[in-house]
């Protein structure tokens, strides 16, 4: 994985790429300390180069999305492709978070 | 200094003492043919403590004592009668019980050719003479730690490699067995092709068959998010789960909805588990099933050779990670002649020479091309078909479990 930072308007932006898997579990999870309501009222996480995910990145998917949620902060994945896109489907995320799709 | 620093600062020092005095209760060897520097090595690893020192004169000599007990290290020297330093030293690496003893050469001889030579012939390190008591210690103390701590990392090693294949042992055992295969052909009509093959790392994958009456029968795939012994464990803790609650066997969407809640609350934040889990009934010929985000299962409604295998609903809410999830109930026909295949995604998510993933299209693509291709033989052979394309793709790299469920109705032994 890795990752960029972006931080403008109140708007927190995660740009994860490459690959999101088992091994980056402790490096995603410093990235979410980050998350906090006093300094942004949005957290967006950007799939758009993101190339492949296994079922521990999808967890942590989830687990951002708690964080969020805990914190009072608005979320969004935006821009999934392939089998990112895919496994989020199939696993009915956007019933539970907002999804936005280039 | 706080109390639990005090505790750790403690136990690291009984922990240096216990090495200290596994060191000193080495096993020395020293071959040396010459009496006086034969007894002044040993006198100089007796200041330091050492205690368990043995002596030989030779090559022959030395291999006699070492026949009686294996030391744990041996200082060498190079030229001695009968059987000289570089013979033992190849001698002693030939043999499986002491190809790992750290060998100390102390010699006279320091040309670049014997030097090399002895390293060559196993040989782990070298001091020349004359003896120099700080440093026959010092290397005396940095190869026993090394080979005590090398042991300590083997033993190890091997330990949590048994305990491992052990754990997949049981994990093999979860699936049904041949015989059970059979039973179920001959009880309902159902020729079921079952593959499980645990990567080389335990793994989360687990499924499983249970009949509910004469007339319906259960059965599921599921795979846990992750690898390793978490991942394996949940697999037990579901299906002890699963036995508990044959009520629901017959509800798929009711049981995934009580499985979820059971997981949401046993499981970290953020495992989870995909599932399919179907009920066949048989007297009407339907199939129910909810899914959990589990790959799209593969479905043939009927045996008609211009019916091909098509992707269904799998679509759900991975157990675990939402509390009170509802689950869909699909409901589809499946006549005599109907096939169901179910799968992990390590089948899908296999790289392709070209690039990519073969994914769930190119799979429903190569199913098809498969069971056309072997029309005439049975679902056997389209299956052990299946499982050779993944092992040509995915080479001896899979690092995840890969299980293939293939279901089949063939009628009823009374509608036969």
């Amino acid at each position: 994985m890795k990752e960029q930072i972006k931080k403008s308007d109140g708007i927190l932006e995660i740009i994860i790429s490459e690959k999101l898997t088992f091994e980056d579990h402790n490096k995603f999870r410093e990235l979410l300390k980050m998350v906090n309501k006093d300094q942004q009222s949005q957290c967006q996480i950007n799939l758009k180069h993101l190339e492949s995910i296994d079922s521990a990145g999808l967890g942590m998917l989830m687990i951002a999305f708690e964080t969020a949620e805990k914190e009072g902060v608005g979320f969004e994945i935006r821009s999934p492709t392939g089998q990112v896109k895919r496994l989020l489907e199939i696993s009915q995320f956007d019933r539970v978070m907002t999804i936005t799709h280039d | 200094m706080s109390s639990a620093a005090s505790d750790t600062q403690s136990t690291i020092e009984q922990l240096k003492t216990r090495h200290d005095v596994k060191i000193k209760n080495a096993r020395i060897l020293v071959v040396e043919d010459s009496d006086l520097i034969r007894e002044l090595i040993g006198a100089c690893l007796m200041t330091d403590g050492y205690f368990n020192i043995s002596y030989a004169e030779n090559g022959q000599d030395a291999l006699e004592v070492i026949e009686l007990q294996v030391p744990d290290l041996i200082v060498l020297d190079l030229e001695m009668p009968i059987m000289d330093g570089f013979e033992l030293c190849k001698e002693l690496r030939s043999r499986q019980s002491t190809a790992s003893i750290p060998i100390l050469i102390q010699s006279g001889r320091d040309t670049a050719a014997d030097i090399t030579r002895a390293f060559d012939l196993g040989a782990t390190d070298m001091i020349v003479k004359p003896i120099k008591k700080f440093e026959i210690l010092a290397r005396t103390k940095v190869h026993l730690e090394h080979r005590f701590f090398v042991e300590k990392l083997t033993d190890f090693h091997d330990r949590v490699a048994s305990e491992l294949e052990q754990a997949r042992q049981l994990q093999l055992d979860i699936c049904p067995s041949k015989e059970e295969l059979i039973s179920f052909h001959s009880l309902y009509g159902l020729r079921i092709g079952w593959h499980y093959e645990p990567s080389s790392e335990l793994g989360g994958d687990i499924g499983g068959i249970y009949p509910i009456d004469e007339n319906r029968i259960a059965f599921y795939i599921a795979d846990f998010s992750g690898h390793g012994v978490a991942a394996a464990l949940n697999t037990f803790r579901m299906q002890t789960w699963l036995s508990s609650s044959a009520n629901l066997y017959s509800s798929p969407d009711l049981l995934l909805k009580a499985l979820n809640q059971f997981l949401y609350q046993s499981l970290p934040r953020g495992s989870y588990a995909t599932m399919l889990f179907g009920c066949l009934d048989l007297t009407n010929n339907v199939l129910e099933y909810s899914a959990a985000g589990t790959q799209p299962p593969l479905l043939k409604q009927s045996s008609a050779p211009f019916d091909l295998f098509s992707l269904f609903e799998s679509k759900g809410m991975p157990l675990g990670l939402r509390p009170d999830w509802d689950y869909a109930l699909n409901i589809v026909d499946f006549p005599i002649g109907a096939q169901l295949i179910l799968y992990s995604d390590a089948l899908v998510e296999v790289d392709l020479t070209d690039g990519g993933f073969l994914g769930e299209k190119g799979l429903e693509q190569e199913v098809n091309e498969i069971w056309k291709t072997h029309h005439e033989h049975s679902p056997t052979k389209c299956l052990s078909e299946l499982i050779d394309r993944f092992h040509r793709r995915a080479g001896s790299n899979a690092n995840d479990d890969l299980t293939i469920i293939h279901i089949k109705n063939e009628g009823q032994a009374n509608d036969v």
